[in-house]
């Protein structure tokens, strides 16, 4: 299958924002809560949930911004006993989380954070442009659909109750 | 629309249960994670009240496998019921590929099931989804072992709705849930780049 978009490397960008503000992860996730890309030390880290509950987060808080008068809060942050999490928006659609551990650091957080943010916009807006539906590269709908609903028979198969 | 990620090839659909308080939604979840196996599931996430009423949403991941070389999975959530969480269920149907509203079947709830179906579809309009265009929507009745249930169609009706696929469940007995879910999945693939 021909890849859709010109070559990008956001996970290559986001382990450069890990190195640059000594992170231990950094994920970009969609506004509703799907996994972009992710890099760091993810052992043990379930970024699939991680996502979905931080998008959940953020949009409340988009939500109480505009209920005190604001567009919203473009940053978020989570400070716990060992572990952090500062959460800003990418354009209108997109979050960068990092985690961190040392909070006397949060300044370079914050700064990196910030630099690794622009660049990340301008590479998803680049990518958003030159978007093809996926039948342009080769994938089959109809091979799709048949296989998907096969599975789903086999994954939600109606249980005998009892 | 579902998330597709072109370079790590995963494509994400958002299933959201909906309906009023006490309906059965987390019911269901709990139902259909129960039914799965291990390996195809992920983390269930329940964010309550102190009451164990469903605060904010519940959440879980499941994998339906690798198709034509992308890693395809469903998102689950529920929406809390109680009338005044309604930002908080406008939120959740943010990027939604299809909803299950779960109505509760004794009678004394029926205005209850209209008025967040009321509140469903207005929900949906500000994200510019209609079930007249064909958003994948399908109606669970549920508590169909109450006494003397509200007839099946009733809520069409009174709401004037377009026919809609309908299952009777009680969900505490699993009893039509992964009839529902199932259901809903495959009008969500159909939906899917059509």
């Amino acid at each position: 299958m021909v890849e859709p978009f010109p070559k990008r490397d956001l996970q290559g960008m986001l382990r450069g924002l890990v190195v640059s503000s000594d992170s231990r992860l950094a994920l970009l996730i969609t506004r509703d809560g799907h996994v972009v890309a992710e890099a760091g030390d993810l052992l043990g880290v379930d970024s699939t949930s991680l996502a979905a509950l931080t998008a959940g987060m953020f949009s409340a808080t988009r939500e109480v911004a505009r209920l005190v008068g604001e567009t919203q809060f473009s940053i978020l942050l989570q400070q716990g006993e060992r572990r952090h999490i500062h959460i800003s928006l990418i354009g209108e659609s997109t979050m960068m989380v990092v985690v961190f551990e040392d909070y006397q650091k949060i300044g370079r957080v914050r700064y990196e954070a910030r630099k690794a943010g622009k660049v990340i916009g301008e590479a998803l807006q680049a990518e958003a442009a030159v978007a093809k539906p996926l039948q342009e590269e080769g994938f089959s709908i109809t091979a799709f659909r048949e296989y998907a609903l096969n599975l789903i028979d086999r994954l939600f198969e109606p249980k005998s109750p009892g | 629309m579902p998330f597709i990620n072109y370079y790590e090839k995963e494509i994400a659909f958002k299933i959201v249960y909906y309906g009023p308080g006490l309906s059965g939604k987390t019911t269901n979840l709990l139902c259909i994670y129960r039914n799965l196996a291990s390996e195809v599931k992920g983390e269930l996430f329940t964010l309550n009240t102190a009451e164990e009423r469903t605060l904010f949403f519940d959440f879980f991941p499941v994998d339906l496998g690798r198709i034509e070389g992308y890693a395809v999975r469903f998102h689950l959530y529920t929406v809390p019921g109680q009338v005044y969480y309604e930002a908080s269920r406008k939120l959740i149907l943010e990027g939604t590929d299809g909803v299950v509203f779960v109505a509760d079947s004794q009678p004394a709830r029926l205005d209850d099931n209209l008025q967040s179906f009321r509140m469903m579809q207005d929900n949906l309009a500000g994200y510019g989804l209609g079930l007249t265009d064909g958003f994948p929507a399908v109606l669970q009745y549920n508590k169909r072992d109450c006494s003397g249930p509200i007839r099946v169609g009733t809520i069409e009706e009174r709401l004037e709705l377009p026919s809609l696929p309908w299952f009777e469940a009680v969900a505490t007995q699993g009893r039509g849930v992964m009839e529902t879910v199932n259901a809903l999945s495959k009008a969500i693939i159909m939906k899917f780049q059509g």
